[in-house]
């Protein structure tokens, strides 16, 4: 106010021409991870077919009905094929009223670079929508916008960025876990004064600055999804070429958090109650997402409105939720339950179940099929008798007959799954090899014309195991570790636990040079995810050496000792480590020679001392087995020899 | 280029029109009524008329006829769409027959006399080319938009025939047809109104606030209480999306549990429906139309019931005509079972289907 006393005239041009700036909006069109590896080798995730629309449909159909009319795509992965499409589309159309222009380049690395490169270009003149090429939403943002507009006005450009949040109880569904976040705001302002990823943290550390923001009314919300949908103003982009580690959305808003006092920046947020927003981040989000639009909560976006105007594309709904488009045949007794799209030329057997799938065009499907969630794109041929559950069947699939997919299968492009064979659970195949990208790293992020003809040469053809892929199967299996699926809760955890424990434990610690980071590095993370003790992280030890050679566990054990002695100090917990040992040798009748060895080395560390062991062996011990295991002949001189040292011990002093 | 600038201009008009109607029903859009989409409608199809190349009559039917189908396609629940442009292709059959001299009785519909007497289908398929159909279309199509900015007045004037003093009356939802006719008598007879709700987008209250601003005794009602009130109820009076071929109606839902009740208690039920709401659509397909129900409500169960839950919510109903004792249009008033014959007037047989 102070400052447009001084210049009558100029204020009044500058709102004007604020007002006329047309709304610009920057969509990144990678997501800088590889969550949907090994699909995405093929395809980047952005036209993914979601409901037998690319995602990047979606996503533009929402800036444009919000009345976006001018935006920037940005693409690093696969973008001339992204840049193809986008030009076939309606959105390039000279009709269209959203104005697109695609930006490529290899070098973009995360959200701060193509901010970065936002900001070099000076592209944006004002504010402006950041939005992930893989959000479905229908959310009116028009409110926001104004309260946007209103909040720069009233405070020269202190409000950097606001932040849309859809409120979402916890364990809705369409809560995504990796993204779940504690947001404490301000109530009347809407102000963000605390921003912290939860991600099923035990416990949680509020500042005590946020309390002394001067407003009295706080709220601190666990109930809100994040849409990835944020307006931002042309400051956002400054700031981060200003600051060179903000790579992603999280450090910003970290970042201007902390920086509050300094720099007096500030973001605030804007939740909606109705109106349907969500990122496809994962496998599991793709399922959600995909129900919900067969289902119709992203009314006014359905398939059978055909927003993205695709020739042919047409489909009729009908009760139940069923959408069928042009030139589709179903056989003799076949019934589509509900919830399913079903594409164009696409023919179906006789006797088929089908409910809550998505099938793609011109599929054929045998007789005697059983489809329940399953999402099978374009030209797939299932044979007779298959029984599919919750999976992910991508373009050109074979599945020949008698095969079951349990649930959370995915079967990347081209692959062919053998006769009568079981998939187990989260299986992933995919006709790229997985030790392929093991060997070039950067080069996958930098040559998107993929130069088959030179990895085919440099990586043997590898046979494919028909265990995995069934007799007449092509395709490689990709282990869990490699992808992120999220599964139940708990069997993520072992899995995941477990793995990395593997992972780390194999590679004889190599990822990490210093074991005290390994207690910092690891801690944290398995700390969270689980109730685990260090009781269990013995337990793994132990069971990992007992695997190995006696001079490798000897190795491993001199290793691992500063790790032991960190969790092993009072007597207590020395009592806890031996009765972990005892567990794991217990299961293991063929190594109790080695259990010698092991007391040994841990006595000789000073892991272990002698009270502790003998108070151990004297315990009385409830199991046949374990009365065994302490007849044991050489567990049985270990304890001679102990008592003897132990004597001497005492005689010295 | 004038040509191609007029070109693109015209083909960008019609792509906004398209996804217009496209987001018709959702809040984003513009909530419209139908009388301003066949304006829109109409006037779109005269710039066609206009701007297009086309040299005689059979390549504009042809050229309209395409736009015509997309513009169904985009938005099938909007009928006055497919209505317009099928008024519009039988006004170029109508010029085309005036221009080539022949009466217009000779070109009328199938009668039964004219299946057995001539042989074969009908004459040719419009080639020739008239100097002046392009501006006799031009001025027909001027003449229906007359006619479609004074549909409402029309119905109204009737008003005072049908609503005498002291007379309760019960209607449904908002009709903006509805609303003009009842205002419209209420300026010179005192009556009471009951509005039932419609729920869940509850446009009754909008109704019954109108209402109420033009002084006119007005009760809110919600639906479950149609029946029971109906007894009080001297006439029921409620407006329609669309009118179809068989006199029945494809109206806002709810309509069909009143046309039950007014049945049952024989309370005349009268449509005030002007005459481009006349569809040649028999009878509803089994096709639905389903409107967005506010998510919030079922959010709140969370999780697990969520996914099992299906949440419907239709947004029209098919009334049979049995129900219906009597159409109020433009033209005046008619009882169901004539509304063929009215239809036959307005469209051509072959345009039936697009």
């Amino acid at each position: 106010m102070a400052g447009k006393a001084g210049k009558p005239s100029r204020p009044r041009k500058a709102d004007k021409d604020e007002e006329e700036q047309p709304l610009q909006a920057v969509l990144v069109a990678d997501s800088f991870n590889r969550r949907f590896f090994p699909i995405t080798k093929d395809q980047p995730r952005a036209l993914l077919p979601l409901a037998n629309v690319s995602m990047i449909d979606y996503t533009l159909e929402f800036l444009t009905s919000t009345g976006v009319q001018e935006t920037f795509v940005f693409c690093c992965w696969m973008a001339s094929k992204i840049k193809e499409h986008l030009q076939k589309s309606k959105w390039c159309r000279p009709t269209s009223p959203n104005v697109v222009h695609v930006i490529t380049s290899d070098l973009y690395r995360s959200l701060g670079d193509v901010l970065r490169d936002v900001d070099a270009k000076t592209l944006v003149r004002s504010d402006f929508l950041l939005v992930y090429g893989d959000v479905v939403s229908n959310i009116d943002i028009s409110q926001a916008l104004q309260e946007h507009k209103q909040r720069r006005s009233m405070d020269k450009n202190v409000s950097v960025m606001t932040m849309i949040f859809k409120e979402s109880p916890p364990g809705h569904k369409t809560r995504c876990e990796d993204d779940d976040i504690i947001i404490a705001m301000d109530g009347k302002s809407k102000r963000i004064l605390h921003y912290q990823r939860a991600q099923a943290l035990k416990r949680l550390h509020f500042p005590m600055n946020i309390f002394h923001s001067g407003s009295d009314e706080f709220e601190i919300r666990f109930d809100l999804l994040d849409c990835h949908i944020s307006i931002c103003s042309p400051q956002v982009a400054e700031l981060f070429t200003d600051n060179f580690d903000y790579q992603t959305k999280n450090d910003f808003v970290r970042g201007l958090l902390v920086n509050e006092e300094i720099l007096g920046n500030q973001i605030h947020m804007h939740v909606t109650k109705d109106g349907y927003g969500a990122r496809v981040s994962n496998l599991l989000m793709y399922d959600t997402v995909s129900s919900d639009t067969i289902r119709r909560w992203v009314y006014p976006i359905t398939p059978e409105a055909n927003f993205a105007d695709l020739e042919g594309q047409s489909c009729t709904h009908s009760r139940h939720n069923v959408y069928r488009e042009t030139g589709v045949s179903l056989g003799h007794g076949s019934q589509m339950e509900e919830n399913v799209l079903i594409g164009r030329n696409t023919m179906i057997g006789a006797n088929c179940t089908i409910s809550n799938t998505v099938i793609g065009a011109n599929c054929v499907i045998g007789d005697n099929v059983t489809l329940d969630r399953a999402y099978i794109w374009n030209r797939v041929h299932i044979a007779d008798d298959v029984k599919v559950k919750q999976s992910v069947i991508c373009d050109n699939v074979e599945v020949k007959h008698g095969v079951v997919l349990n649930e959370q299968c995915v079967l990347a492009y081209n692959v062919v799954v053998g006769p009568d064979i079981t998939l187990p659970e989260g299986t992933v195949l995919s006709m790229h090899h997985p030790d392929e990208e093991d060997d070039e790293d950067d080069d996958e992020f930098l040559s998107d014309d993929n130069d088959v003809g030179y990895r085919k040469d440099k990586t043997k053809l590898k046979v494919f195991n028909p265990a995995e892929v069934g007799s007449e199967g092509k395709g490689y299996r990709w282990k869990t570790s490699s992808l992120e699926d999220t599964e139940e809760d708990e069997l993520a955890e072992c899995i995941w636990g477990e793995i990395l424990l593997n992972q780390f434990l194999y590679h004889g610690g190599k990822l990490f040079s210093n074991l005290d980071k390994v207690m910092l590095e690891y801690n944290p993370h398995i700390a969270f995810r689980t109730v685990w003790t260090w009781k269990r992280y013995i337990k793994m030890y132990l069971k990992t050496l007992v695997e190995q050679s006696l001079y490798v566990s000897s190795q491993l054990l001199k290793k691992w000792a500063p790790v032991f002695k960190n969790y092993v100090k009072r007597p207590q917990d020395q009592l806890d480590c031996l009765a972990s040992m005892e567990e794991v040798f217990l299961e293991r009748e063929t190594h109790w020679a080695a259990l010698v060895k092991v007391l040994m080395s841990m006595y000789q560390l000073e892991i272990l001392e002698e009270e502790g062991i003998m108070h151990w062996f004297n315990q009385g011990s409830t199991t046949d087995k374990s009365q065994q295991l302490r007849r044991n002949q050489g567990l049985l001189k270990f304890i001679q020899w102990l008592q003897e040292a132990e004597e001497s011990s005492e005689e010295d002093e | 280029m004038p040509g191609a600038d007029k070109e693109t201009d015209l083909s960008e008009r019609i792509e906004s029109f398209l996804s217009e109607l496209k987001r018709c029903g959702s809040g984003a859009g513009s909530l419209r009524g139908s009388a301003e989409t066949a304006r829109e409608t109409t006037a779109l199809l005269r710039r066609i008329t206009a701007q297009a190349r086309w040299s005689n009559a059979g390549d504009l039917m042809e050229i309209i006829r395409k736009e015509g189908r997309r513009m169904t396609a985009a938005q099938p629940s909007v009928t006055t769409v497919g209505n317009m442009v099928r008024r519009v292709l039988k006004i170029i059959r109508e010029e085309y027959a005036r221009s080539r001299g022949s009466t217009e009785e000779a070109d009328q519909q199938e009668s039964l006399h004219k299946l057995l007497t001539s042989g074969g289908s009908s004459e040719d398929n419009f080639r020739q080319h008239f100097a002046h159909l392009k501006a006799n279309v031009i001025e027909a199509i001027n003449e229906l938009l007359t006619e479609l900015e004074g549909t409402t007045d029309n119905i109204s004037m009737q008003a005072l025939e049908h609503i005498h003093s002291n007379e309760v009356i019960m209607t449904i939802g908002r009709s903006r047809t509805v609303e003009a006719f009842l205002k419209d008598a209420a300026r010179k007879r005192k009556f009471h109104v009951m509005v039932a709700e419609c729920a869940p987008f509850c446009q009754g209250h909008e109704m019954a606030t109108s209402l109420s601003k033009e002084d006119i005794e007005t009760t809110v009602i919600p639906d479950a209480a149609i029946f029971a009130v109906m007894s009080r109820v001297n006439k029921v009076i409620i407006g329609t999306q669309t009118v179809l071929a068989n006199g029945g109606l494809r109206a806002v839902n709810g309509t069909h549990t009143l046309a039950l009740a007014a049945k049952h208690h024989s309370t005349p039920l009268i449509v005030c429906a002007p005459m481009f709401k006349l569809s040649p659509q028999v009878s509803d397909t089994p096709k639905l139309s389903t409107k967005n129900f506010e998510n919030t409500t079922t959010n709140r169960f969370g999780n697990l019931i969520l996914s099992k839950v299906n949440a419907h919510c239709p947004v029209f109903d098919y009334v049979p005509p049995e129900l219906i004792t009597l159409f109020i249009s433009n033209i005046g008033g008619n009882a169901p079972s004539y509304i063929y014959r009215l239809m036959s007037e307005l469209y051509h047989p072959e345009d039936h289907e697009l």
